[in-house]
């Protein structure tokens, strides 16, 4: 029988196809890429199984987590394991990489077909899927500061899979330096909470912390650097200038890296800390919604006048995280892991509905498309759907987790972030609502591209519209007696939680208010941009300072450069410099020229003139007269 | 009568004059002519020591005698070379034979 | 004063004049004739010493027969007639050592105490008698060898000094 115990598994099929892959993909049928579906699937179903386990010891009584795994390294207060930890939180969290991501896997089967590297994305993706459950399942630090990393440089990989496409390189580069910076946060804060409780493990580390073995200042300092590595990874502000590059990767890739899982995995990683965050000062869950606040506003407003349409659903993204943030502050975590499960299915059916109309057109940006609808209508429901979604419209499972973070605000009692999250529910739809009408309604903007433009294959259909049910059904799950049904013990509220389950009331205030601001908001955009969109063009050149600030994205990466040209660079130069001047002209070079010069001295020496020869004898006979003499006086 | 350190002063000073020519000087047998110099310098000390302090046994005549004798073959010996070197270079010039050097 | 150290003044201002005249002319046959006169006058020092045989040892062979070789030798390297300088260019550092040298001796000869080794004031003659009987009998050896250096002395200057042949 598989069981909790088994966990390990989960990670270890993946990694076995990327190895198959790398060693031997050239030769495989098809370059192997049934071998990474079959491992991501066989991986679902064992999850499937492992699911089981956990809703059967549930019904037992009391249910914390499952370990497993084998000791790595051992020093005398150096332990690492290769540990596993399943829990609940893990469960919800695994349930969208392997379902979804299988969804996904079997999409690229039909997208990346005829590519030169089409093994090698696979292989990839399959590392990439290894690591990543590897990071939901590690049951210390430091492994998952390794898996972190790992599937950071899976990005880094993917994004840059058209590596001879300029843009593609450098978006691979930018991603991986921008999580780079906060990554060296999240080390140091490991090592922090590491020195003192002298155990990487995280139960024996929320002990530690919870029997007051920090203190507050110090544990408020590494919480807040554990924080600085999520916001690299979960493209928080400032940090959240990667994402939108990072669409030059391969469609799939967005929708499975940078919108179900890997961005995610910055909240997963604060809920998984959160007793770590309830000890320390409350000011570090003040900056975590501050910083969220502020990337919601940002990315919510730049996607109104962004072009590109998987640009708009990045944007979409970065606006998802900051919710996910904001509720995570408000001390959230059932609101924030339920949004991050619907998010999953709802954004990754928007990536890939997009991917499925830059196929048919290969074109990516508003400018070229329109009126989609009546050449793809799969996808124009399919896509609507997640638009509804993200918007939050009921039934929509959006609209059920962004009502939880709603209420979550609320109950925090934290009237900035509560107005905030308000506004962003009207601008979500506004821009959300553009984004659709702008592709597939209206009139074509290139009539030869929307002659061409058809339904994909089965293969790339069939995903999307399997997503297109989840992200329908998923929401439901907030209801108890859904959950109950399933086996769960109850609704999200009773599944994942922070300090103890609460049961699911619905919330009518929110829910009646957001839904009458969504559906005002999709009118609006209906109405800016739809059919020929004049009141869109005449509100642009009014606006138009607004307009070219939001273009240009806060003029944030102009910033960033402006720190590396002026900043970086220079201190570059200078340490370029001593290495050119101090180290080699003057320690190498000049070392050895001070021992030419001392030869070349010695040789004048050598005139061989005897006349010279007998001073140097006169004067050394002269010399040792002189010490004699003076040494016996 | 005279004290010894008299003689041995005037040595002295043969000595060095005798070393001051033959760091100076440019012609090769001047050179030989100083060395001839220093030579007779010891030689007065050698027999200054012996008529002074040690009368009995005059080693230090017999010394000089020697002395004498085995200058008189180097000074044979050293202008021969001294000729040699003039035929080979026709120059007696001593600052001129360098090819020894570096 | 007495008069023997006047003497001796006289003679040792001959023999430094001399001296100073081998190493300071410029011109090359005057040098050699100044050395003649020092060797005199060192013959005189040996004569006030007491040395009497040496004395004329010293002129036997230095006087005439070295004086000739090195006239000899002058004549054979002469160049053209052309006055070349004498001094060379270490003129100056020689000078300092030279000067240096004589101040360690002088030094070295003043601060001994040259009563304590046993020097009277007084000079010793040595009979010639003795002398030769001692020379050949315990320096027998020695006189020996000196006669084998003169030897080998003699058929080198030759080898050195004949004209090439025409193989």
């Amino acid at each position: 029988m598989v069981g909790m115990e088994h966990a390990w598994v989960l990670p270890a099929l993946p990694f076995g196809a990327f190895v198959l892959l790398m060693l031997a993909g050239r030769y495989l049928p098809r370059r192997g890429d049934l071998l990474a579906v079959g491992a991501m699937a066989a991986s679902a179903v064992l999850f499937s199984f492992v699911l089981a386990d956990l809703t059967d010891a549930l019904a037992h009584g009391e249910f914390q987590g499952v370990f497993s795994g084998t000791d790595w390294l051992k020093f005398d207060t150096f332990h690492v394991r290769l540990g596993f930890y399943f829990d609940r939180l893990a469960a919800v969290m695994l349930a969208v990489v392997t379902y979804v991501g299988t969804l996904i896997f079997v999409y690229s089967m039909g997208y990346m077909k005829g590519d030169p590297r089409y093994g090698w994305f696979f292989a990839a993706m399959s590392l990439f899927a290894a690591s990543m459950m590897t990071l939901v399942l590690a049951d210390n630090l430091l492994l998952l500061y390794g898996a972190w990393e790992a599937v950071g440089f899976c990005s880094y990989l993917l994004i840059g899979f058209w590596h001879e496409r300029r843009p593609a390189a450098e978006a691979a580069k930018k991603a991986f330096i921008t999580t780079r910076i906060g990554d060296v946060g999240f080390l140091i804060g490991i090592v922090l909470l590491w020195r003192e409780a002298g155990t990487f493990n995280l139960q024996e580390i929320f002990r530690f912390a919870q029997e007051g073995g920090y203190s507050t200042p110090y544990l408020t300092l590494a919480v807040l650097l554990l924080f600085a590595g999520a916001v690299g990874k979960s493209a928080q502000f400032p940090l959240h200038v990667w994402l939108p590059d990072a669409m030059e990767g391969p469609t799939p890739v967005s929708a499975l890296i940078h919108a179900a899982t890997m961005v995610v995995a910055g909240v997963y990683m604060v809920a998984r800390t959160m007793p770590l965050f309830q000890e320390a000062d409350p000011v570090a869950l003040d900056v975590v919604t501050s910083l969220g606040l502020t990337t919601v506003v940002l990315s919510a407003t730049i996607a109104l006048v962004v072009r590109d349409v998987k640009r708009v659903i990045a944007y979409s993204t970065i606006n998802s995280l900051g919710l996910m943030m904001v509720a995570l502050g408000a001390g959230s975590v059932t609101a924030a892991m339920f949004y991050l499960f619907v998010h999953g299915f709802f954004k990754a059916l928007l990536f890939l509905a997009a991917g499925n109309v830059l196929h048919a057109t290969d074109r990516q940006t508003v400018d070229d498309l329109g009126g989609l609808a009546r050449k793809m209508p799969l996808t124009a429901v399919a896509f609507g759907v997640g638009a509804l979604a993200m918007a939050g419209l009921f039934p929509f499972a959006g609209f059920w987790a962004k009502d939880e973070i709603l209420v979550a605000a609320r109950e925090y009692h934290n009237q900035v972030a509560v107005a905030v999250l308000w506004v962003s529910v009207a601008l979500a739809a506004l821009y959300m609502g553009r984004l659709y009408t702008l592709v597939f309604t209206g009139q074509p903007r290139d009539r030869h591209v929307w002659e061409h433009a058809h339904e994909g294959p089965p293969i790339m259909v069939g995903p999307v519209l399997l997503l297109t049910l989840g992200a329908v059904v998923t929401g439901f799950l907030a209801f108890d007696q859904v959950g109950e049904a399933l086996g769960l013990g109850g609704g999200i509220g009773q599944f994942v939680y922070l300090e103890e389950p609460h049961t699911f009331h619905m919330p009518w205030g929110e829910a009646i208010g957001s839904t009458l601001l969504v559906v005002a908001s999709l009118g609006a955009a209906w109405a800016i941009w739809g059919g020929k969109g004049e009141l869109a063009v005449q509100l642009g050149k009014r606006l138009q300072p607004l307009y070219l600030l939001l273009w240009n994205k806060y003029y944030m990466d102009d910033l960033y450069q402006w720190i590396v040209n002026r900043i970086v660079l220079a201190g570059g130069a200078v340490v370029a410099w001593f290495d050119r001047v101090v180290v080699n002209d003057t320690g190498v070079d000049g070392s050895a020229g001070l021992t030419a010069l001392g030869g070349w001295l010695m040789r004048q020496l050598q005139t061989g003139k005897l006349p010279n020869y007998a001073l140097a004898i006169a004067t050394g006979a002269a010399v040792i007269g002189a010490v004699v003499l003076v040494s016996r006086m | 009568m005279i004290p010894v350190q008299h003689f041995l002063l005037l040595g002295a000073l043969l000595f060095s004059l005798g070393v001051y020519g033959v760091l100076s000087r440019r012609n090769a047998v001047l050179i030989i002519l100083s060395v001839e110099l220093m030579l007779q310098a010891v030689n007065i000390n050698l027999v200054a020591f012996a008529v002074y302090l040690a009368p009995d046994e005059f080693v230090g005549l017999i010394f000089a005698l020697f002395v004498i004798a085995v200058a008189a073959a180097e000074v044979g010996l050293a202008l021969a070379i001294a000729l040699r070197l003039f035929r080979n270079r026709t120059t007696a010039n001593v600052d001129e034979v360098d090819s020894l050097r570096w | 004063m007495s008069y023997e150290e006047g003497l001796f003044y006289v003679v040792a201002a001959v023999t430094a004049l001399g001296g100073l005249g081998v190493v300071v002319n410029r011109n090359v046959v005057h040098a050699a004739l100044f050395l003649i006169v020092a060797l005199l006058g060192v013959a005189g020092i040996f004569l006030l010493l007491s040395a009497e045989f040496l004395a004329i040892v010293q002129i036997l062979i230095y006087g005439a027969a070295v004086t000739i070789l090195v006239l000899f030798v002058i004549m054979l390297t002469r160049v053209r007639d052309v006055p070349r300088a004498t001094i060379g260019p270490q003129a100056p550092l020689a000078v300092a050592v030279a000067g240096s040298i004589f101040g360690l001796l002088a030094a070295t000869i003043l601060m001994t105490d040259w009563a304590a080794l046993g020097a009277t004031e007084e000079t010793h003659l040595v009979p010639v008698r003795r002398l030769g009987e001692v020379l050949f009998s315990r320096w027998s050896v020695p006189f020996e060898v000196a006669s084998l250096v003169l030897l080998v002395a003699l058929v080198g200057a030759i080898v050195l000094a004949r004209p090439e042949e025409e193989e």
